[in-house]
């Protein structure tokens, strides 16, 4: 008796109750997005002297939803079919040099900026979608491809004077090109209200990745990722299927790059172009699980606040942060191929 | 707006050079002289991506990190130990050879068979540990062993020594590379289970075993052409990315897992940068090394070596 309680009332027990609730998936993201959006308070709670406060930070924080964000958005082409972009830089870096640049230079609002940023990300996306799929490139030469194309993104940039050329592009205070701060003009005085709108995407891009999945097409998409050819023999139109999937992911991307551009003060072509951003598109979903909900941000929240962690309390030792990204790839391919998510299925297996 | 500007921008570079060849400016031969250095130098730091490639079907995104490491280590044995950064290129290839095969037999064997994605993962998860290693060590400052060689001259065309001595270097393993695969019976079974792995298990090939040997040896390439650049060229953690983002360049020029095509590959690349950087302005070059990546990506992605064989 005392035996079943117990058991009963373990987070585990919980958890494995609340799976069986028929809007399991609801409750699971109120409560998650609940936590995530109560974090930069929770945060700042003391605990016997000690708070998360002393090694989270609220800019780590922002990042690390950056980085849920784009990721969630590159799991719609990546994890939901199965065809992995190393390029997704290209898309980001599209988003942030086209808000920035009409902003600045033309006055117009980044919030319009950004959707003529993921507009034009679209545009790149089916360009790319469509040389990739028209030429059935897959695999190794499906990643390297759309890495080509993020780094000539990167290069035009460098050599483009109007966008700042390899120095970069920066963004002065807004009273300096006549815009207000506020929400409307996407521009804040402190970290507070970015982390909000940060949070805001997340909850945008994750409903959007949740519909998706959960509908017909979705099912096309995973059916693409198991056996493109079975699907394709049965009538599924993968080609305009994969044209779609990869045009919304682009779109959402180039949204973090948009929002890159208006939280830090400079964005430069190695920055926001270069190999590491490609890596850290995909790396929370990969180490939270690719092609599920969840594991983006779950990913995000390990991976980042780690090496923050890391980079910032052990600073006599320069590089800790890459032992972080690189210890987490490697283990999650070798001991959880399925990401993070499967922890809690695979400690069940061990245990029975 | 902006593809006219490049297009005018190589025309006028086209109508420049095209002046040169006719007024036979002794200019040619000197970035001719320079373009050679270089492909040769390029040519063998893609050459240990190629044959991982195509022995094994993965691409190692480590690549890039294995030349820093061999960088490093020529540094470390030149510093402590005080000899010539020339005497310590043995000492390179054997320490990347062994790092190679412990990679191998670790991370890279047991997902074999798994998706390429996760072949990625572990060989980027790899270059990242690599990198905290190096900046660990020996902190994220550029370094510097150049060694002031002085130079050639060739009818008023000058001959960096350092450069020519890299080239060397580049084409004795170029040469012994070759003479390996073709002529040894290690070689051989490399040569067959870059074939066909399944049929090279079927004659009693021990597959695995020459995976551990491919990479060990791919990662020796690496190690010795990070330490044929460090006579010539300073370093720093970082310079890992640059040099894996022209294997890949050169490699799918050539064709991925093709030896050959890692050569011309080489000379390609060191050639569109040599004269690119003469004649274009800026760091147009890069462009045109993209453009041309993205093009034989598309028209032909086994390379100009429509082969894939180690």
């Amino acid at each position: 008796m005392a035996d079943s309680t117990s058991t009963e009332t373990d987070v585990g027990g919980v958890l494995t109750r609340l799976d069986e609730h028929e809007y399991s998936a609801y409750i699971k993201a109120v409560l998650g997005f609940g936590l995530l959006a109560a974090l930069p308070y929770l945060i700042e709670i003391e605990m016997a002297g000690l708070s998360l406060g002393s090694v989270l930070t609220l800019k780590i924080l922002i990042v690390t939803l950056v980085f849920a964000f784009s990721s969630q958005a590159w799991n719609l082409i990546s994890g939901f079919t199965g065809y992995f972009s190393f390029g997704h830089a290209a898309f980001f870096g599209i988003g942030a040099y086209a808000t920035q640049k009409l902003a600045i230079d033309f006055g117009i609002n980044p919030w319009f900026g950004m959707l003529v940023g993921g507009g034009v990300a679209v545009l790149l996306a089916l360009l790319i979608g469509f040389l990739n799929f028209r030429y059935e490139l897959k695999g190794h030469y499906f990643a390297l491809a759309t890495f080509a194309f993020a780094m000539l993104m990167g290069v035009v940039v460098r050599n483009t004077k109007e966008l700042g050329g390899a120095i970069g592009y920066y963004r002065p205070f807004p009273r300096d090109y006549g815009a207000e701060y506020g929400l409307a003009a996407f521009q804040f005085q402190s970290d507070l209200p970015y982390y909000y709108v940060i949070f805001g995407f997340l909850v945008i891009v994750t409903a959007v990745a949740y519909a998706l999945k959960e509908s017909q097409l979705g099912l096309y998409l995973f059916a693409i990722r198991e056996n493109e050819d079975a699907a394709a023999s049965v009538g599924i139109p993968t080609f305009r299927y994969k044209m779609l999937a990869i045009s919304l992911s682009a779109f959402f991307t180039a949204w973090a790059g948009a929002f890159w551009s208006m939280y830090f003060e400079i964005i430069r072509p190695e920055t926001v172009f270069g190999l590491s951003k490609n890596v850290e598109v995909l790396l929370p979903a990969v180490v939270g699980g690719l092609g599920t909900i969840p594991g983006a941000i779950i990913g995000a929240l390990f991976v980042f606040p780690l090496a923050e962690f890391f980079r910032a309390n052990v600073d006599q030792i320069i590089g800790l942060d890459d032992v972080v990204y690189g210890v987490a790839l490697v283990l999650i391919a070798l001991v959880l191929p399925n990401g993070l998510i499967s922890i809690r299925k695979r400690i069940r297996e061990w245990r029975d | 707006m902006l593809i006219p500007l490049i297009i005018d921008d190589i025309v006028s570079a086209v109508s420049e050079f095209a002046g040169d060849v006719v007024s036979l400016d002794p200019v040619l031969l000197q970035l001719t002289i320079f373009a050679l250095l270089l492909g040769g130098v390029f040519a063998l730091a893609a050459l240990g991506l190629t044959m991982i490639f195509g022995v094994m079907d993965v691409v190692n995104f480590a690549h890039g990190m294995l030349i820093v490491a061999g960088m490093y280590t020529v540094y470390f044995v030149t510093t402590t130990v005080g000899i010539n950064p020339l005497a310590a290129l043995p000492i390179a290839v054997v320490a990347l050879f062994a790092l190679g095969v412990v990679i191998s037999v670790t991370a890279i064997e047991p997902i074999i068979e798994a998706p390429e994605e996760n072949q990625f993962i572990v060989t980027l998860g790899i270059s990242f540990i690599l990198l905290a290693a190096v900046q660990i060590f020996f902190t994220p400052d550029p370094r510097s062993i150049v060694m002031d060689l002085g130079r050639y001259q060739l009818f008023g065309a000058q001959i960096p020594k350092g450069q020519a001595y890299a080239l060397a270097i580049a084409i004795v393993a170029m040469a012994a590379l070759w003479v390996f695969l073709q002529r040894t019976e290690l070689g051989t079974a490399i040569r067959a289970t870059a074939d066909n792995r399944e049929g090279a298990w079927y004659v009693g090939i021990d597959v695995p075993n020459i995976d551990h040997i491919t990479v060990g040896i791919g990662s020796a390439l690496a190690g010795l052409a990070g330490a044929a650049i460090v006579i010539f060229s300073p370093f720093d953690p970082f310079i890992g990315e640059s040099y894996l983002v022209k294997a890949f360049v050169i490699v799918v020029l050539g064709g991925l897992g093709s030896l050959p095509g890692a050569f011309v590959g080489g000379l390609i690349v060191g050639a569109i940068q040599v004269f690119g950087g003469f004649y274009l302005p800026g760091t147009t070059n890069e462009i045109v090394i993209f453009l041309l990546f993205v093009l034989l990506l598309y028209l032909k992605p086994t390379g100009l070596f429509g082969e894939r064989r180690a």
